[in-house]
């Protein structure tokens, strides 16, 4: 099969959805499809094989981290030529429901598109506002797929279509097998607890953890909470205090490498978040590394863990909670063997292999057998094209409003 | 300028907006019309496709089912085969019933896939229909009798085990939204 990605944020920035892309491309090539991306990015020079250039991304402040939004005429000349170029049986694209390249291509392209939802809170209120009047080109899209109920939930509410539910995927074996951290092995003397996350956010729940520890450290003196992630150091020095000081460590933020191997070398994994998780892609990491799991009972979270059979369930915002079940589960080496075989079990739905093949039904279902590839509308304004792409910043209404007139 | 030529401009310009948006929406309405006949044939394509995998595990495991559950599941395939038995949901609910007493081990390998197909050919079309019944419910389309001697699209509602489309897991039945 012929499959076009279509990312609509900076291939050179870290986020979600540009992990998503590039995984779901090298899993989908592994199965022998043919992949191509169009996403924005910083410089052309950069982008690895099979990842077209669509232009430079407008800077907008998303998240903590800058997002792309990309629109104009160049953008539109761009995709126009990818998609004649890459002769797609289907077009997959990522989070169209904002002014972006992605419906940007819902606009153009012409036969089956998909589109993934990875709703975020923050944005539905962008949805509230845009969903009406990106309808009409988002009524294009013969397939939808969400990342998670919570993102199902903001689809069905602000755009008024369903979804089907595809989770995220996670590479399983990239975290089941590994060295562990130097100096913490599971298993060992003093048993680890492992907090991964921006440990500055309150919403991630770090202060509870804290509370919670102060009880277990008086079951369980040889204890020690690892703490990964971004954030001031001192705000987190402060925080800990004189008491949980030796039994606190800070390692930072981890690479990709580095994380599998934290997740490998604790005997529990705590994510003690109060709101805001969609998904919780953490979880099903902690599970494929073989962590036994300790979370607060968001929707999300009881759902990865299916209602409490592959992790430890624990209200949130609770720190005497909390710290009962941590404790119980560090004096319970049998129930910790068992939940982190449960664990690896539930992981193993989620790994990409898995998860590619449920996209690629969707694929199939859509793209009907002799039904045509997709191809680019007839406007053509290839001279857009030119050695200089100095038109970038476009008046952003033009490419739209001249289509919308001509049909 | 006079009144009169204020209000003639205005309503020009009325005419030229109602126009631009008739032909846009008579686009759309087209459009998405070709959604959902593509939608259905996907849809039509998968519901037989599971119906010749019942018949063919009434034919295969007729011993193994015992004789009236064989038959049950053969007659319900044959019904959910020829759609002029009249309500079509109706009999592919029969046979969804008949297939789910099925004990999985004697399922074919296809099976589950088939099942799973069903599920997103049917949300699909379902999504088709209702963004054409939403445009068609517009006033404005009401108003101009846009598409009005089109069939109605109708919803296809059966209970196809979905939840193992929906949710992450199968057995997952958590209404959502």
């Amino acid at each position: 099969m012929r499959i076009g990605l279509v990312c609509p944020y900076r291939w050179d920035v870290p986020g979600g959805v540009q992990y998503h892309v590039r995984d779901l491309a090298e899993t989908l090539r592994g199965m022998d499809h043919h992949v191509e991306v169009l996403t924005p990015a910083e410089r052309e020079e950069f982008l690895p094989e099979h990842v077209t250039f669509s232009g430079r991304a407008v800077p907008v402040p998303y998240n903590g981290s800058m997002a792309g939004v990309q629109f104009g005429l160049v953008s539109a000349a761009r995709a126009r030529r990818w998609l004649r170029e890459g002769h797609f049986d289907v077009v997959h694209v990522h989070e169209p429901a904002s002014v972006s390249l992605s419906l940007l291509v819902c606009m153009i392209a012409r036969g089956p598109i998909v589109a993934t939802f990875h709703a975020a809170t923050t944005r539905s209120k962008v949805l509230a506002a845009l969903g009406p009047w990106a309808r009409p080109w988002l009524e294009r899209i013969n397939g939808r797929i969400a990342v998670s109920d919570f993102a199902r939930r903001v689809q069905v509410e602000h755009l008024g279509g369903d979804a089907v539910v595809i989770p995220n995927g996670v590479h399983v074996p990239a975290f089941a097998t590994g060295p562990s951290l130097p100096g913490h092995r599971r298993g060992a003397q003093a048993p680890t607890i492992g907090f991964l996350g921006r440990y500055d956010e309150p919403r991630k729940g770090l202060p509870v953890l804290l509370d919670a520890m102060r009880s277990v450290v008086a079951d369980h003196p040889t204890v020690q909470l690892l703490v990964a992630g971004r954030g001031d150091p001192d705000e987190l020095e402060a925080l800990v205090g004189e008491d949980l000081r030796p039994h606190v460590t800070l390692l930072g933020e981890l690479t990709e490498a580095d994380k599998t191997a934290f997740l490998r070398s604790v005997d529990v994994y705590c994510a003690p978040n109060l709101m805001g998780e969609s998904f919780g892609v953490v979880l099903v990491e902690a599970m494929a590394a073989g962590a036994p799991v300790v979370a607060s009972d968001l929707d999300a979270f009881t759902r990865v863990l299916e209602d409490g059979a592959a992790g430890l369930l624990v209200r949130r915002g609770d720190p005497a909670d909390l710290a009962t079940g941590l404790s119980a589960l560090l004096a319970d080496p049998d129930r910790r063997a068992g939940l982190s075989a449960v664990g690896a079990r539930v992981a193993a739905g989620y790994d990409w292999s898995v998860v590619a093949r449920r996209i690629l039904a969707v694929y199939e279902t859509v793209a009907l057998p002799g039904g045509g590839a997709v191809t680019a509308s007839t406007d053509e304004n290839g001279a857009l094209l030119g050695p200089t792409p100095s038109a970038q910043r476009d008046d952003a209404t033009s490419g739209p409003f001249r289509r919308r007139v001509r049909r | 300028m006079t009144t009169g030529s204020w209000l003639l401009l205005t309503a020009g310009v009325l005419l030229m907006f109602s126009l631009g948006w008739t032909a846009w929406t008579l686009t759309r309405l087209r459009r998405l019309a070709g959604r959902v006949r593509r939608a259905w044939v996907v849809l039509d394509a998968a519901l037989l496709r599971r119906a010749e995998l019942a018949v063919a595990i009434a034919a295969t495991c007729a011993a193994e089912l015992g004789r009236p559950a064989a038959d049950d599941l053969a007659a319900a395939a044959a019904g959910a085969r020829s759609p002029a038995a009249g309500d079509r949901e109706a009999a592919e609910n029969a046979l969804g019933r008949e297939l789910r007493r099925v004990p999985n081990a004697m399922l074919p390998s296809g099976a589950e896939d088939a099942d799973v197909r069903v599920g997103l050919a049917r949300r699909f079309y379902n999504d088709a229909v209702r963004d054409t019944r939403a445009l068609r419910r517009r006033r404005l389309s009401r108003l101009l009798r846009l598409h009005a001697r089109r069939p109605w699209p109708r919803y296809f509602d059966i209970d196809d085990g979905q939840d193992a489309v929906v949710g992450a897991h199968a057995g997952d039945g958590r209404p959502a939204g």
